[in-house]
């Protein structure tokens, strides 16, 4: 699974209908379930890897997996966004615990934590 | 009961990416008069192919290059087929384009002179991450009306004329119809036409955004626009499972191309044309002859490039696409003590890169009164990348201003709508009516084996003869009636859906183009064993095709090359 939304972490961002992770992830894949207050990867399968949901995350609880086929456990890459969104580090640590630091100039755009859908929400039930 | 919402505007976009953001802008700065409308599948701020960041620009003219010695390249590069006029129009506006979205706070790295830092001769240096936002916020704030998570399922024809557009939202499930005096296509290309390199979870790791499903291409078809060159399709080279860029290293510290024995096998072999760098697709095609051959697997040779390279490679990945550097961690590979294994994507049809999509004059106005293209949808202009489709936004929607003072308003008719609305949730009735209809997920499936085995796809080394692309044809023959039977219990699934309809009517074009040519000009985009030579007596032209939207035949047609920059067409 290429991410992983950790539900111990994940706050739903509160009451938000929408939160970040799920506005941004360009293949409608991140799902809120509303009764748990959690946000979670619906389609894993479908997932491209691009990563804007873990950038978007208030509460750094996305976590970037290689999907396993590709190499075992135990790596891990995790950026954090600087305060002033000017820069963006990446913390690397390899399968033999090693670890790195990346930082690199960026512009990382504020996202909000809910946005109104246009011309309403609509509860569908399409059940049969 | 399905919920109806109309939506009048003067200018439509349909797709917020890359081309679609710098049109809009265009539009209402240079056309404040008018009323422009954005329609995105996802999230604007995050949508198509730019989601993930990039890190570098691809098309840009570097102190010395002019329009002429850039059409020269990407004339070689392309085999000597090109619409040249496109080429050279787009890249008068690189600059233009570049220094508006520096303004708009993209990063640029620049050396002690200010002068931008070259990554190669066409390319510079971003830090990119942020590209995206940055451009749907300037759409945005140059007052677009932005609609997010509407799939868009057709164009509205009245006559000869494109009148708007209708589709759904993915978020309130309503019927949205869309009138406009001029539509621009800016939807990207067509992944997921093949099988994937990979299954389970990683099925979606491809090289183009698995998002973009050909829907602007489909439309088109479907309308009755004239479409060119599907069969110079798209195969890229990149880095073995992670599926990054292998320019970052080949351009970023100068790695050639190694076969298991080590030899250069770009230079032993393809040094006629250019060794290493040899036009694009011999640098895709080199590589599979090597493993075909017995001698892979084939890598970027990386060694002894030192410590600090290494960093540079890791950070520029970092900032489009971070997976490499996590598959470098897991796996324990130093790309300076090993080097970087490579292998080819399935095809894609994108007209950024290589040059399939519509027909377009130099405005980019299609052969459809009222329909524009710009970006990967549009043919005729390889080498767009992210500059070039910024620049045929540019291009578009000067044209759609200054056609809009003398086009009159047409509007759909309300029986034309009612059949749209009813094809766009027939995979809705369908769930409620039969329990045991044809999910996406399965029409998908059956669509890339017929690809992948009869159409040139990986496993053919990409290979194709007639008599495959015969038992392709036939074998798509009965897809189209068979997406009525396709089923969706979500919102989500019925966007699936539509995809794969899209996917199909573009896959049936592809086929008659790759059945057309018969000559083999790009090698591995379209390898005709058959035909495996070029043949500039016969095919020095572009084959295009458009399918009458009453009988759904594809009528082929071959239009002129034209050559407007002088010198050898097969010299950079």
């Amino acid at each position: 699974m290429p991410v992983w939304i950790d539900p111990n972490k994940c706050n739903g961002c509160h009451s938000s209908r929408q939160p970040p992770c799920l506005r941004m992830c360009p293949g409608d894949l991140i799902v809120k379930d509303h009764a748990l207050n959690k946000a979670y990867l619906k389609y894993p399968e479908d997932c491209w890897d691009c990563l804007p949901c873990i950038k978007v995350c208030p509460e750094e609880a996305i976590e970037f997996h290689l999907s396993y086929q590709f190499g075992s456990r135990g790596a891990k890459l995790s950026p954090h966004v600087h305060k002033g969104r000017d820069h963006i580090s990446w913390e690397a640590v390899d399968i033999n615990g090693k670890e790195e630091t990346f930082t690199m100039q960026t512009k990382v755009m504020k996202v909000a934590l809910d946005e109104k859908v246009e011309d309403g929400e609509q509860g569908l039930d399409f059940s049969i | 009961m399905i919920e109806r919402q109309v939506v009048e505007t003067d200018i439509l976009i349909i797709g917020g990416g890359t081309a679609g953001c710098m049109a809009a802008v265009e539009a209402k700065e240079q056309f404040p008069e008018y009323k422009v409308t954005i329609l995105e599948k996802a999230h604007i701020d995050r949508s198509g192919c730019l989601a993930g960041g990039m890190n570098a620009i691809n098309a840009y003219l570097n102190k010395g290059e002019t329009p002429e010695s850039f059409v020269r390249y990407v004339r070689s590069d392309s085999c000597g087929l090109i619409r040249e006029d496109l080429v050279k129009s787009m890249s008068e506006l690189f600059e233009y384009c570049v220094k508006k979205v520096e303004k708009w706070g993209l990063p640029i790295l620049s050396d002690e002179n200010g002068e931008y830092t070259a990554r190669g001769r066409w390319n510079i240096k971003i830090n990119g991450e942020s590209l995206k936002p940055i451009l749907s916020r300037a759409a945005r704030s140059a007052g677009a009306k932005v609609y997010n998570w509407l799939v868009v399922t057709n164009l509205l024809k009245e006559g000869d004329r494109i009148t708007g557009a209708v589709g759904f939202s993915l978020r309130n499930g309503k019927f949205y119809v869309v009138h406009a005096k001029a539509v621009l296509i800016a939807t990207g290309g067509a992944a997921g036409l093949y099988r994937p390199n990979n299954a389970g979870d990683a099925s979606h790791k491809t090289w183009y955004s698995p998002y973009n499903a050909g829907a602007g291409y489909a439309m088109g078809i479907r309308a009755g626009a004239e479409m060119t060159s599907y069969e110079m399709r798209y195969v890229a080279l990149r880095t073995k499972d992670a599926i990054a860029p292998t320019g970052t290293i080949a351009l970023g510290v100068g790695a050639p191309q190694v076969n298991a024995k080590g030899e250069r096998f770009m230079v032993t072999r393809y040094k006629d044309i250019g060794g290493d760098g040899a036009p694009t697709p011999y640098r895709a095609h080199g590589p599979i002859q090597e493993i075909k051959a017995g001698r892979g697997p084939v890598y970027l040779d990386t060694r002894g490039i030192g410590p600090e390279k290494v960093a540079d490679l890791k950070k520029a990945y970092l900032d489009m696409y971070p997976s490499q550097v996590l598959y470098w961690l897991a796996n324990d590979i130093d790309p300076d003590k090993e080097p970087v294994e490579v292998q080819t994507t399935e095809p894609y049809i994108v007209g950024g890169h290589c040059q399939a999509g519509y027909w377009v004059d130099q405005g980019r106005r299609t052969t459809l009164k009222g329909l524009y293209a710009a970006g990967d949808v549009a043919g005729g202009a390889p080498f767009k990348f992210v500059s070039g489709c910024w620049a045929e936004g540019v291009l578009a929607a000067r044209t759609m201003g200054e056609d809009l003072k003398k086009m009159e308003t047409v509007q759909a008719r309300d029986d034309q709508i009612d059949l749209e609305e009813q094809r766009a949730f027939n995979p809705f009735r369908n769930h409620e009516e039969r329990k045991h209809g044809i999910q996406a997920a399965e029409l998908e499936a059956r669509l890339q084996k017929v690809m992948e085995q009869y159409a040139g796809g990986a496993s053919t080394y990409y290979e194709m003869n007639e008599e495959m692309l015969t038992v392709a044809r036939k074998k798509l023959s009965s897809l189209p009636a068979e997406t009525e039977a396709l089923v969706a219990d979500d919102l989500h699934q019925l966007m699936k859906a539509h995809e794969v309809i899209d996917r199909v009517d573009v896959a049936q074009v592809l086929v008659e183009h790759l059945a057309y040519r018969k000559e083999t000009r790009w090698p591995t985009y379209h390898t005709r064993t058959d035909y495996p030579e070029r043949d500039d007596i016969n095919w020095l032209k572009f084959v295009n095709s458009v399918r009458d939207p009453e009988s759904g035949k594809i009528e082929m047609i071959t239009r002129p090359y034209e050559q407007l920059v002088s010198g050898d067409r097969y010299k950079p």
